[in-house]
């Protein structure tokens, strides 16, 4: 049912067979009664004529005679009447008929009541008769009446021949209009399911407290919005629980941390107090990056998120500034001026900036400088004047933890790995490649949106 | 000065006392959001230290009710939890700062007194940093000691400096506070006056230095000694 795949299609469908169906068959059944009914006249009418020519035989001393009054002669008047008689008495002997030979309109069976036979004649006409027997003065007579059926009553074949068409005109629109009802009745009874359905649209990771109603629903489609509603709230709480731990393993970590940042800091100043400020400060910088990677493993940007990226790369080059200026390195930002809108969630984006811009910060020179491109296109470029990076290091580098030099303690993979996760939730690339002149330059591209 | 602490961990309260109590402030440390609405409605503090994550409720609850009855008290929010899908709801809450954990000392003592210099207080009166100080009531601009004379333009750019010191000011910044808005700027107006500005600080001998963040701002840092 690949074709016909929603309801209403299929309704109509079916309809249409069944339109064709019985726009076929409704004439033919009404074809056969009219048929029924007009023999079933014409069986009366012949009765009635057998009855009237039964009322003639007038008793003889030797037998019968049939006396039929001369206005109604011309009725049995051989090829040219409406009827044909004969009269026969019990044996079968042909007393008095219409024709002209004297013969028996066809031959006696047992000499049977009332029955009514049909009979090819050699012209091939229908004739189409009946025979009564009737007790004249304790004689016993069997009265044959036939018709030709070219000969029939022509109104009645009128009644049939004319009734049909107008039947079938009738049934074809009526059969149309009751398609067209119930295509309104499915459309009304199928309305709470379309509202649902926008209902529905609107769920997503951000927002997914919604429920689709199940009030207005049809009982049969109830247990389907039941059992998505059921997934939703299973969705949800893994959501939270996911959202929770996140929240709460910050706090578990950051806040032992902030206590001995506070002791360190009461400390009185030296170079113990020094180095374990810095040590404090990677501690915090590497917890930072594990928190932020986790949240944003679950993250999922909103459908309707739209971000600018300008705004965001200002944000993100005056927050660095201060660490790059610290280090006699020179940072600015470039390219567009205006507003750049991108679909995505700004906080996320500036996380990803920040983190090209940390890294551009460790690998530019002393005295080298760090420049942060946005173009309308909706791409960033993070440029820096250091070695670059080798070829065979363009995509591990933005794994987790990976670090060039293995024997080296200081490992901070994890800046590039979240930059990496943030272009993935926002469907969109981060690249590095080596500027002709020196240096590394990452570029994290995102869909540009509509302003 | 008086400032309410709102923190649970009493490792941390007996920490920040002590670092608070150092830069001048005497504070009243609770514990749960409830006990800080209870010392709100009786007692009225300088400003707030808020910590979001409080046994009872979240410290921006707590916020939101301040604001809703027209407390304009100024409120630092810490939060341990500075995740990517909530780390800019604190300040649209009606915080007047934002700082995650862990931090140092200094920097929640510095951003406390810009709190309140921005909230009209006393203490906006002596803007320093480095060798650096401007009165910015009197206007007067002491370097190294002494005195110096700097054309009103000039000290209006050191004072969004010293404002900001250790942050980069954004440009615009400048243009609105140099030419208000009416002023038609010149797209190099600002550069000439933090040009000008740049050069008089190195003739008097200033420890600090003006950066340029081309297309961003102004950054003012102390020069490294040695």
């Amino acid at each position: 049912m690949t074709r016909f795949r929603s309801i209403l299609s299929r309704v109509v469908a079916l309809h249409v067979v069944a339109i064709g169906v019985i726009s076929v068959a409704m004439p033919l059944a009404l074809y056969w009664l009219l048929n029924e009914a007009a023999n079933s006249l014409h069986r009366d009418a012949l009765h009635s004529q057998a009855v009237t020519i039964s009322g003639f035989l007038k008793p003889l001393a030797s037998g019968v005679v049939l006396d039929i009054p001369p206005e109604l002669e011309p009725l049995y008047a051989g090829s040219y009447g409406l009827y044909a008689y004969a009269v026969l008495d019990s044996a079968g002997h042909v007393l008095f008929s219409s024709r002209n030979d004297g013969s028996a309109l066809f031959p006696p069976k047992e000499s049977g009541n009332g029955e009514w036979v049909v009979r090819r004649r050699g012209t091939g006409s229908v004739l189409f008769g009946l025979s009564v027997s009737r007790t004249v003065d304790g004689r016993t007579y069997v009265i044959q009446v036939a018709q030709d059926l070219s000969h029939r009553d022509v109104i009645i074949d009128d009644i049939v021949a004319s009734f049909l068409p107008s039947v079938a005109w009738i049934t074809f629109p009526l059969l149309l209009a009751l398609l067209l009802i119930d295509i309104l009745i499915f459309r009304r009874a199928l309305k709470p399911v379309r509202e649902a359905s926008t209902t529905a649209a609107t769920i997503g990771p951000t927002n997914t407290e919604v429920r689709l109603p199940e009030k207005a629903m049809p009982t049969e489609i109830v247990p389907l919005v039941q059992a998505v509603n059921q997934a939703l709230d299973r969705l949800e709480k893994g959501f939270r629980a996911q959202r929770e731990f996140t929240g709460d393993m910050a706090h578990e970590l950051r806040t032992p941390l902030t206590v001995i940042r506070a002791r360190v800091d009461s400390l009185e100043s030296g170079p113990l107090r020094d180095s374990l400020r810095k040590d404090l400060e990677n501690m915090t910088h590497i917890v930072n990056q594990v928190l932020d990677i986790a949240e944003l493993e679950t993250f999922i940007v909103a459908g309707d998120a739209r971000a600018d990226l300008q705004a965001v790369c200002a944000e993100a080059v005056a927050f660095m500034a201060p660490l790059a200026v610290g280090q006699s390195k020179t940072i600015a930002l470039g390219g567009s001026e205006k507003p750049v809108w991108v679909h995505g969630h700004a906080e996320a984006l500036f996380r990803a900036v920040r983190n090209l811009i940390e890294n551009a910060i460790r690998h530019a020179p002393t005295g080298g400088s760090i420049e942060v491109e946005v173009s309308a296109d909706g791409t960033v470029r993070v440029l820096d004047d250091g070695l670059g990076v080798p070829e065979a290091e363009r995509e591990s580098i933005f794994r987790r933890f990976w670090r060039r030099d293995r024997t080296k303690a200081e490992s901070r993979g994890l800046g590039l790995a979240i930059v990496a996760r943030v272009a993935e939730s926002h469907d969109g690339s981060v690249t590095v490649e080596n500027r002709p002149g020196g240096g590394a330059a990452f570029t994290l591209r995102l869909r540009p949106a509509a302003a | 000065m008086r400032a309410l602490l709102v923190e649970d961990s009493d490792e941390l309260v007996a920490l920040l006392k002590k670092g608070l109590a150092q830069g001048g402030f005497s504070a009243d440390a609770v514990r749960t959001a409830a006990d800080a609405a209870h010392a709100l409605a009786t007692m009225r503090y300088a400003a707030i230290v808020l910590d979001r994550g409080l046994p009872d409720d979240d410290g921006l609850n707590l916020l939101r009710d301040m604001r809703r009855r027209g407390d304009s008290t100024p409120v630092l929010v810490l939060t341990a939890r500075d995740g990517v899908s909530d780390r800019v709801t604190g300040l649209r809450e009606g915080a007047d700062d934002y700082m995650a954990k862990p931090f140092a000392m200094e920097e929640l003592l510095a951003r406390l007194q810009a709190l309140l210099r921005r909230s009209d207080n006393l203490l906006g009166r002596r803007l320093t940093f480095g060798n650096v100080a401007l009165d910015a009531e009197g206007r007067q601009v002491i370097i190294g000691g002494a005195v110096r004379a700097f054309p009103a333009r000039e000290t209006a750019v050191l004072e969004i400096l010293l404002r900001r010191s250790g942050n980069v000011a954004p440009k615009r910044l400048f243009e609105d506070h140099l030419f208000g808005l009416s002023g038609d700027v010149g797209s190099n107006a600002v550069e000439v006056y933090v040009h000008r500005l740049r050069k008089m600080l190195a003739d008097s001998g200033a420890t600090v230095k003006i950066h340029t963040v081309r297309g961003v701002g102004y950054l003012m840092a102390e020069e490294k000694t040695g």
